[in-house]
C-alpha cells in the first residue's frame, strides 16, 4: 500500500471580489460577487512508504493547496486522497499521531521559549510517557545536532538553527509520513545543506517518508529520488530525479572573476558569452554539448581566476524548459 | 474512560487508547507552557500589575469623597474598606482576562487557525489552556500589587474564605469570559471586523459587570437586570463573594455562572463546529 496515493484531486476556492472605491464596497455588500481559483486541478500521484518525494513548482502552484488537503485541514473539492490508509479530512486527529509537518512559513516552536520547552508540550499533545519522550528527545537532539541549542529561546536561534529544531519537533511521536512546505525558505546555502542532510539521514535510520515542497530544485537534487513538478495546479513533470537532471538542469550558468584585465575578446569553444567585462565574464553552456573540463581549463588557462560560480538553471528555467518540449 | 478520540486506529492497524489522564495531559502541558511563556518577560509582568495601583487609589479618592458626602458608615452593606476590597477583586479580575478574541480572529482572518488543527487537541481547549496560563500569572501580581495598596489605604482584608471562595468562583470567570471571547473572535468569519463587539463587550462588563461599581449600589430595576446577564457573573459574582463569603452566597454565584457558562459555551460549539466545517471546505 502507498503512504500517499492522490487521485483526480481539484480544489476550488471562492474568493470575494470587490472593485475599487466607495461604491465598489457598497456593490459588493449588496450583492457581493465571487472569483473562483483552481488552486489543484485534477491531481493524481503516489508515494511509496519510506521515499523522499520531492514536489516542487513556483509560487502560487497549488503546492501547499495539496500539502493542507494530505494533513486534513483542507477539504478537496472533488477527488480522492489517502495518507497511510486514513482519508485526511475525516480522520484528521487519527491522522495527526502518524504523520509529522512543518511549514517553513509559519513556526510551530514557541518563539520566546527554549525549544526544549515545545519538545516537551509535543510530547504531551502527542500523548508520549515521559520516559520515551526523554529518550527521543535526547536522539533526535544528536541527529539533529542540536543538543547545544535547545535550551536557548528560539527568538535567539538562527533561521537554519530554528528550521532544525522545527523539524526535529515534527518528529518527536515517529511519524511514518513527513510533510515540509518549504523547510528551506530563507535559508543560506550551508543551513540548507545541513537540514537536507539531517532530513536524509532520518529518512535512512526510521524509514520515515517525506514529501518535499520547495521552490528550490537544489533541494530536490540533493534529496529526493523522484520528482513530481506542478503548475498552476497541475503537473507538468514527474520522473527520477536522475533524468530531470539529464534532461533540464543541463544548462550551467558561469560568473567567472579575474585578478587581472581580460583579453577584450575573451570566448571559449562551445560557450556563449552572456556578458564580458574589463575584470569578468557571465558565460552559458548545455553539458550535453559542452563538456564541463574543457571549459573550466578554458577558464583556468585565461588568467588568473579571482571567483569562479557555477548556477544550475532555476525552477522557472526547468519550466519553461518543460513546456518548450511538451509544445515541441 | 476513554475520549471521544478514542478508537481512532493509530500505528499499525493498533488501537490507540486516549486515556482521560493522557488528554487532561495535553492541556495542563499547554497551560504550563503558557505559564513559562509569560514568565519570559517578568518585567512585562509586573507593568502589566501596577496599572492596578493607579485604579485603586482613584477609586480611594472618589468613593471617599462619596462616603463622606453621604455621611454614611455604608452604603447598600458595603463600608468604604468592603467597596474598595471589592473593587480591588473586580480589576484584578479584569485586568488579568486574557482577550482570546483577537488572537482568534487573527488566526481565523488570516488561515493560521488551520495550522493549529493538524495537531491532535481540540483548539477550543487549547486556546483556553493556554489562556489560563496567561490569566492565573496576571491575577497573582494584581492580587498581590493591589492587595498591597488597599491594604494600606482601608485596612485588612476579608477573611481567609474570601479568598478561597472568590479564587474558585474566578476561575468560572475566565471560562465564561473565554466563551465570549471565542464568540467575538469567531465572528471573524462572518463580520471580518471585530473591534464593534469587542469594545462593546467590555463595556457591558464596567457598567452591568459591576467593574466600576458594586452593582448594589444600583438602582432596583437595574440591579435586576445586571444580575439577570452574564456579565455580572464575570466580575460582580467573585468579587462580591470576596467581601461577603457566605456559602449560600458561593453557591448561587455557582449555579449562575455554570448556567451561563452551559448556554455560552454551548453556543460556542455549535460556531466553532461550523466554523472549523466551513474551513476545512473553503480555506483559510
Amino acid at each position: 500500500m502507498p503512504a500517499i496515493s492522490v487521485r483526480e484531486l481539484r480544489k476550488t476556492f471562492q474568493l470575494k471580489r470587490k472593485a475599487a472605491g466607495l461604491r465598489g464596497s457598497l456593490r459588493a455588500l449588496w450583492r457581493p460577487t465571487y472569483e473562483s481559483i483552481e488552486a489543484v486541478r485534477g491531481l493524481s500521484f503516489e508515494m511509496e512508504d519510506g521515499e523522499l518525494l520531492g514536489f516542487i513548482g513556483p509560487n502560487g502552484a497549488g503546492k501547499s493547496t495539496t500539502i493542507k488537503i494530505l494533513t486534513g485541514i483542507l477539504h478537496p473539492s472533488s477527488g480522492e486522497a489517502a495518507v497511510l490508509g486514513h482519508v485526511p479530512w475525516q480522520d484528521r486527529q487519527a491522522l495527526a499521531f502518524q504523520i509529522g509537518s512543518v511549514f517553513g512559513q509559519r513556526p510551530q516552536l514557541w518563539y520566546h521559549l527554549p525549544a526544549v520547552d515545545t519538545f516537551y508540550l509535543f510530547g504531551k499533545i502527542y500523548e508520549l510517557d515521559d520516559k520515551s519522550l526523554k529518550r527521543r528527545i535526547a536522539f533526535l537532539a544528536e541527529a539533529f545536532e542540536i543538543e547545544e541549542l535547545l535550551e536557548t529561546p528560539v527568538r535567539k536561534l538562527s533561521l537554519g538553527q530554528r528550521m532544525r529544531c522545527e523539524v526535529a519537533a515534527s518528529l518527536l511521536h515517529r511519524p511514518r509520513v513527513l510533510l515540509l512546505d518549504e523547510p528551506s525558505i530563507g535559508l543560506d546555502v550551508v543551513a540548507k545543506q545541513r537540514l537536507r542532510l539531517t532530513i536524509q539521514r532520518m529518512n535512512e535510520l526510521e524509514g520515515v517518508g517525506v514529501l518535499l515542497t520547495s521552490h528550490d530544485a537544489g533541494d530536490i537534487e540533493t534529496l529526493c529520488r523522484r520528482v513530481i513538478i506542478v503548475n498552476h495546479g497541475e503537473i507538468v513533470y514527474r520522473d527520477k530525479v536522475s533524468s530531470l537532471k539529464r534532461r533540464y538542469l543541463t544548462v550551467k550558468t558561469v560568473d567567472v572573476r579575474y585578478n587581472e584585465q581580460l583579453a577584450a575578446d575573451f570566448s571559449l569553444p562551445g560557450v556563449e558569452m552572456v556578458k564580458v567585462g574589463r575584470y569578468g565574464a557571465k558565460m552559458r553552456f548545455d553539458t550535453r554539448v559542452t563538456p564541463v573540463e574543457p571549459v573550466i581549463s578554458g577558464l583556468a588557462a585565461a588568467g588568473s581566476l579571482a571567483d569562479v560560480t557555477v548556477s544550475e538553471p532555476s525552477l522557472e528555467d526547468v519550466i519553461s524548459a518543460i513546456y518548450a518540449r511538451t509544445e515541441a | 474512560m476513554r475520549s471521544k478520540e478514542a478508537g481512532a486506529l493509530a500505528g499499525e492497524g493498533r488501537v490507540r487508547e486516549h486515556s482521560a489522564a493522557a488528554v487532561a495531559g495535553k492541556y495542563w502541558a499547554v497551560f504550563r507552557t503558557q505559564l513559562l511563556n509569560s514568565l519570559a518577560y517578568p518585567i512585562d509582568l509586573l507593568g502589566r500589575s501596577l496599572l492596578i495601583v493607579l485604579f485603586m487609589w482613584i477609586f480611594m479618592n472618589l468613593w471617599r469623597v462619596t462616603y463622606g458626602a453621604m455621611g454614611a458608615n455604608s452604603i447598600a452593606g458595603l463600608t468604604l474598606a468592603d467597596t474598595m476590597w471589592y473593587l480591588m477583586m473586580a480589576e484584578a479580575v479584569m485586568l488579568s482576562k486574557h482577550d482570546l478574541s483577537e488572537t482568534f480572529s487573527e488566526q481565523v482572518k488570516d488561515g493560521s487557525v488551520a495550522y493549529l488543527l493538524n495537531k491532535p487537541f481540540n483548539f477550543i481547549y487549547y486556546h483556553f489552556a493556554a489562556g489560563l496560563g496567561d490569566s492565573l500569572l496576571a491575577f497573582g501580581g494584581n492580587l498581590l500589587i493591589g492587595s498591597a495598596v488597599v491594604w494600606l489605604m482601608v485596612g485588612p482584608p476579608p477573611g481567609i474564605a474570601g479568598w478561597v471562595f472568590a479564587g474558585a468562583a474566578v476561575v468560572l470567570s475566565w471560562l465564561l469570559d473565554f466563551c465570549f471571547s471565542a464568540l467575538i473572535g469567531l465572528s471573524a468569519f462572518v463580520v471580518e471586523e471585530t473591534n464593534a463587539f469587542r469594545w462593546i463587550y467590555q463595556k457591558f462588563l464596567l457598567l452591568l459587570g459591576g467593574v466600576l461599581i458594586p452593582l448594589d449600589f444600583f438602582p432596583a430595576w437595574l440591579q435586576t437586570i445586571s444580575l439577570n446577564l452574564p456579565f455580572a457573573w464575570i466580575i460582580y459574582g467573585p468579587a462580591r463573594l470576596f467581601v461577603e463569603p457566605s456559602l449560600a452566597r458561593l453557591g448561587h454565584v455557582f449555579l449562575q455562572q455554570c448556567i451561563w457558562l452551559a448556554v455560552v459555551g454551548g453556543i460556542v460549539w455549535v460556531i466553532y463546529r461550523r466554523v472549523v466545517a466551513r474551513l476545512v471546505i473553503n480555506g483559510g
